[in-house]
């Protein structure tokens, strides 16, 4: 039995190393995820985002409270933390970035 | 009285001026800009708390004065390093420090993360998203979810996350990890209890695998379950270090959820850790700690004002750490982010124990 459960965890490590390889051969290989620009409904999306999802942890912080450049090490905290995607951080930045 | 210069002398110093101001004026953009533009960011971050307890057994004292200072280092949208240190003074006046996490977080692309490192649990909810002081709503954590508790405190391994929309209102989460598990603690021939404080070594030489996997039908309600799997051993005993004790089997199970109306917020928790028997251990009998709660809290007076309702069960091997929690709370919002807490909990535990002592609770906090 204890052979078995050995077995099921290094299966699960292995998994876990080849999901990663996949995934990270389907990365953008730029490094940075391309702004979405001149998408006008960013902001409103954005928002959203930031009303839904920061709330269901914590009290919402003022935009006015951090500079740009300080959102952006923040919302990429959360984007890891609350499990974001991509897209979602990207437009809880710009809402705070055009709210600060 | 002097001549005036002449016209054509008094346009040329007038155009050097005007050049010179210009040139002033694209240096300070330029400088605007960098902090702007720059690929990478370093910002500080984190939360401080301050406070006091009167339990009715007469004994009272200022028991909190902490910081947790939180590092992030971020490259584009490609990587994060966050670590974060908790300091806090001890009651002998000596300064705790420790590292609560440090981890390389890697953006794979927009559905996936991968970190490595010293990361907080990802089982549950409270350990990874509630327990900053100036988050948690009542001014202490629910019985369990602390040292020698039934949730996982953090782990030093890899992991995986990242979350998936479905539709234009659910999404799914997940978190994926695999690292050395934690250690187990014997005295007088019992298992004593379990540190999940995260380790850079693995007595039991097996991995521990888990996970969490969330569930949200719609953005105000949220629904998660977690796991993890693996071996751990003792190491030590009677408060010495001890080597050589077999592998046992660990395993966590958990289940959360919280959901969101308006300025009304529920949320509740359950989370156990089982460790098995091993025959040959200088501590043969295994374990199980166990704990649930569930909190609502309501804000109120233009959200400046918020009552907090918490009941806790926590079950372990040993009677003197088990716990049952009524916890009520009172808080004023002096900001989204520093809040002053006043809390009474009700504790029934062992007798003579100060599980079993009820008292006020008084606390701020506030996250920077």
């Amino acid at each position: 039995m204890k052979r078995t459960n050995s077995s099921a965890r290094r299966c699960a490590v292995v998994g876990l190393a080849l999901a990663l390889t996949g995934a990270a051969a389907a990365a953008d290989p730029a490094g940075t995820a391309a702004p979405a620009g001149n998408d006008p409904s960013q902001f409103a999306r954005g928002a959203q985002t930031w009303a839904a999802t920061c709330a269901r942890c914590h009290n919402m912080r003022d935009p006015k409270e951090l500079r740009d450049d300080q959102w952006r090490a923040v919302v990429a905290h959360m984007r890891v933390r609350a499990n974001l995607t991509g897209q979602e951080a990207r437009d809880v930045l710009a809402f705070l970035q055009e709210s600060n | 009285m002097a001549a005036s210069p002449p016209a054509g002398q008094q346009i040329e110093t007038l155009r050097i001026a005007v050049d010179r101001a210009n040139q002033t004026a694209n240096s300070a953009r330029r400088s605007a800009d960098e902090w702007r533009n720059t690929r990478a960011v370093t910002h500080l971050a984190g939360y401080a708390a301050a406070g006091y307890a009167s339990q009715d057994n007469g004994a009272d004292s200022f028991d909190v004065a902490n910081f947790n200072p939180i590092f992030h280092f971020q490259y584009a949208d490609r990587v994060l390093w966050e670590s974060e240190l908790e300091v806090e003074v001890e009651e002998d006046g000596s300064t705790g420090v420790a590292l609560e996490y440090s981890a390389i977080n890697i953006f794979v692309n927009d559905y996936l993360t991968f970190g490595a490192g010293k990361f907080v649990s990802p089982i549950g909810n409270f350990r990874q998203n509630i327990h900053p002081a100036w988050i948690n709503k009542l001014p202490s954590a629910p019985p369990g979810f602390g040292h020698d508790g039934a949730a996982p405190l953090a782990e030093v391994g890899f992991q995986l996350r990242g979350g998936l929309p479905i539709g234009d209102r659910s999404k799914v989460t997940y978190t994926g990890y695999v690292g050395n598990g934690p250690k187990l603690e014997g005295e007088d021939g019992e298992l004593h209890g379990v540190d999940t404080d995260g380790f850079t070594g693995d007595p039991d030489d097996e991995k521990v695998v888990g996970g969490r996997l969330t569930l949200l039908p719609v953005p105000s309600l949220e629904i998660g379950v977690s796991g993890a799997f693996g071996d751990a051993a003792v190491v030590e005993n009677d408060g010495l270090d001890f080597e050589g004790d077999p592998a046992r089997d660990y395993e966590v199970l958990g289940a959360d959820f919280s959901y969101r109306w308006h300025t009304l917020d529920l949320r509740g928790e359950y989370v156990q850790q089982d460790i098995g028997d091993a025959a040959g251990s200088i501590v043969p009998e295994g374990g199980k700690w166990e704990t649930w709660y569930l909190q609502g809290a309501y804000q109120f007076a233009e959200a400046k004002w918020e009552g907090v309702l918490r009941y806790t069960d926590f079950d372990s091997p040993h009677p003197d750490q088990t716990q049952e929690q009524w916890s009520v709370g009172l808080n004023y919002l002096l900001t989204p982010n520093a809040i002053l807490k006043l809390g009474y909990e009700f504790n029934d535990g062992l007798a003579g124990e100060e599980t079993d002592e009820d008292r006020w609770l008084l606390q701020v906090a506030y996250g920077y």
